[in-house]
């Protein structure tokens, strides 16, 4: 059974008079553990998309089957909780909260998902050493690089336990040094925790270690190619 | 660990709050201070307002008929030289049996006609105990020429200077007094100017006439009176602590035990001070408005602007699982702080300013180069703040409330915020 089923999906805005069609049909699965990567040109649908996937939006037509659970017809409270407890998130900017060191910050979702104070603590401290970072666990974003940012927020998205990893070009204002670091961090714990990993992108960098790419055109997917074996899954 | 809704413990929530407070130090330093200014200022002229206000009332009582006047029923509503408390003597017995803190005072009040060669003029005769009476205290140093009345001296008067000039009276001056009595006859007594007073009250220096007791009780001989039984037209009760004038009031009321005579507080023997005061305290009030008005204007102003500069987050925390519940708390709680803040450092520049001007006053008198009369009584020129602690429960509660209103808006404005129009700001 699929992790993720995209069935038909469909969105359509209104932009002033003009009606523009983000996502046109879009029938797609992934598996548990895949390292996937949505591509195209800017405008072709990816962060639609995912914010679709992530239940950040609503599509205008279709169903999305996430873990088994239809999060299309979800009000709003439901899928707040269901973002919590089964996917994270990683942007491509401003992704911290300002007022929160690195630990507070990792922290947050198991706050907010009601874990013990020594359950917090524990998987936070064990994510950011994971991540490289256990030695500025302490400071606040502000006295963070830009790469070291984007590691705690894949620290707080893994610390949580999802399901689902949904980074939407987590790369884009990182230099080649760093972007390259973190994509092999999230791999390497892509495949340590199990955890399945969609990215949008266009960065190279991405595509590269990508196990499967989807491009998106006009808001449809015009190819879907897996590169390599995940480490579950044979090559289709 | 099981599926549950989010939550975020008041502690995490007060902790955000504060740091997001502290975020922009500057901003929220200048709103507190401007918060506190304002609270000040307030604070300063209800401390000022209570404080003319109080000595106002503290110089009527003084000078008027006390904290508690006992007198015959109907007296207030219809004075008149007939109506006065026939035994005296027993009802002081038993006022007197009572202890009250503070002191009592036997007083007659009639309407006389007071004639020299010169002139003749409508003036109060006010009869009391010459040597102990509030009046003496009050007045005595007000006395421009002459002495004061001596215990015993049953024909001295002591008048204002302004109804010296319409009489072309002088201390030494023989001045007729005389009144109606009931059934159209009249009744007149010789009494001799010993003092010459100016109180700075018109109503009392142009109207008032003061004589010993014994010799206002003449009167009431004529008017049928045992001068044995200690006729007077009232009581005064002066307190040491104005705030058991209720208690004593009802203390009165069951001793007296007879219906044609009652007890009155102040404030039902003086309506018109009472109706100034609250007028005054009015205007008072206005000026708070005006300044509670700015407050929330700054306060929605920096909270606003904090919650739009912040739309990304709030769009980032909506997306990992915060609910708008929690968003839309952790604003109020921001300003709940924010008011906690503002009101402490308000007290602490209000009531700094208060403690100064308590023990040091401000002098009034250049502004009010005729005299500080008003209504009847005078305020004293060097006026000193006062604060009841009713009042500054009062100030409290309104602007602790005021800041926290403030915050609903901004609230609400952060909890709407969705996250994917968020995310693309």
């Amino acid at each position: 059974m699929a992790l993720l089923t995209l069935q038909g999906i469909s969105k359509c805005y209104q932009q002033g008079e003009l009606q523009v069609n983000a996502l046109t049909d879009i029938n797609l699965q992934v598996e548990e553990g895949e390292f996937a990567a949505l591509v195209g040109p800017s405008g072709s649908g990816k962060t639609t998309l995912l914010n679709i996937i992530g239940g950040l939006d609503t599509p205008t037509q279709g169903q999305t089957l996430l873990n088994n659970m239809d999060i299309t017809g979800m009000k709003e409270a439901e899928l707040s909780n269901f973002r919590l407890f089964q996917l994270g998130f990683i942007f491509q900017a401003y992704n911290l909260v300002p007022v929160l060191s690195a630990l507070e910050n990792v922290e947050l979702v198991m706050v907010l998902q009601g874990r013990t104070v020594e359950e917090k603590r524990e998987r936070a401290e064990h994510y950011l050493q994971l991540v490289g970072l256990q030695d500025v666990m302490h400071r606040r974003p502000s006295a963070l690089s830009g790469g070291q940012q984007q590691r705690v927020a894949v620290a707080r998205a893994l610390a949580a336990g999802p399901r689902l990893v949904l980074a939407d070009e987590p790369t884009a204002n990182l230099d080649s040094e760093n972007a390259t670091a973190l994509l092999d961090i999230m791999h390497r714990l892509s495949h340590e925790e199990k955890t399945t990993f969609i990215f949008s992108t266009h960065d190279p960098r991405v595509m590269e270690r990508a196990e499967r790419i989807i491009t998106l055109h006009d808001g449809k997917i015009v190819s879907d190619e897996v590169l390599q074996q995940h480490h579950d899954q044979p090559t289709i | 660990m099981s599926q549950r809704h989010s939550h975020l413990p008041l502690t995490i929530l007060f902790m955000l709050a504060w740091r997001n407070l502290w975020r922009h130090r500057r901003r929220t330093l200048i709103t507190l201070t401007s918060i506190a200014i304002g609270f000040g200022l307030a604070v300063l002229f209800i401390g000022l307002g209570d404080g003319s206000h109080n000595s106002m009332i503290r110089n009527a009582i003084k000078l008027g008929e006390g904290h508690i006047t006992v007198q015959p029923k109907g007296y207030l509503q219809a004075p008149a030289n007939h109506k006065y408390l026939t035994d005296g003597l027993s009802l002081s017995a038993k006022l007197n049996e009572l202890n009250v803190s503070g002191s009592i005072a036997p007083r007659i009040s009639l309407q006389v006609l007071a004639s020299t060669a010169n002139n003749s003029v409508g003036a109060a005769l006010e009869g009391f105990r010459s040597n102990s009476d509030q009046r003496k205290d009050m007045l005595q140093p007000q006395l421009i020429e002459g002495n004061w009345i001596e215990a015993g001296d049953h024909r001295g008067i002591v008048i204002g200077d302004g109804m010296a000039r319409k009489l072309k009276a002088k201390v030494g001056s023989k001045v007729v007094l005389m009144a109606g009595k009931r059934g159209g006859d009249s009744q007149a007594q010789l009494g001799r100017v010993r003092g010459i007073f100016d109180s700075r009250v018109d109503e009392l220096d142009d109207y008032l006439i003061l004589s010993d007791l014994q010799f206002a009780q003449y009167f009431l001989a004529g008017e049928g009176a045992i001068i044995e039984q200690a006729p007077v037209t009232r009581f005064a009760v002066f307190l040491d602590d104005p705030d058991t004038m209720d208690y004593w009031k009802t203390q009165i009321k069951a001793v007296i035990d007879n219906d044609s005579i009652v007890a009155l507080d102040w404030q039902e023997m003086m309506p018109q001070l009472v109706q100034f005061i609250i007028i005054d305290d009015a205007g008072n009030y206005v000026f708070l408005i005006l300044i509670l008005i700015m407050v929330v204007f700054g306060i929605v102003n920096t909270v606003l602007m904090s919650v739009l500069e912040r739309t990304r987050e709030f769009g980032l925390l909506r997306a990992l699982g915060l609910g708008r519940q929690h968003l839309l708390l952790l604003v109020f709680c921001e300003t709940l702080l924010l008011s906690v803040l503002a009101v402490v450092i308000g007290w602490l520049v209000g009531g700094g300013t208060h403690w100064w001007f308590s023990q040091h006053g401000i002098d009034f008198s250049a502004l009010m180069p005729e005299g500080t009369a008003i209504m009847g009584t005078f305020m004293d020129p060097v006026v000193y703040t006062e604060l009841s602690w009713d009042r500054v429960t009062q100030l409290t509660v309104i602007i602790f409330v005021t800041t926290l209103l403030s915050g609903i808006y901004p609230a609400l404005k952060a909890a709407r915020v969705t996250p994917v129009e968020a995310l693309r700001t």
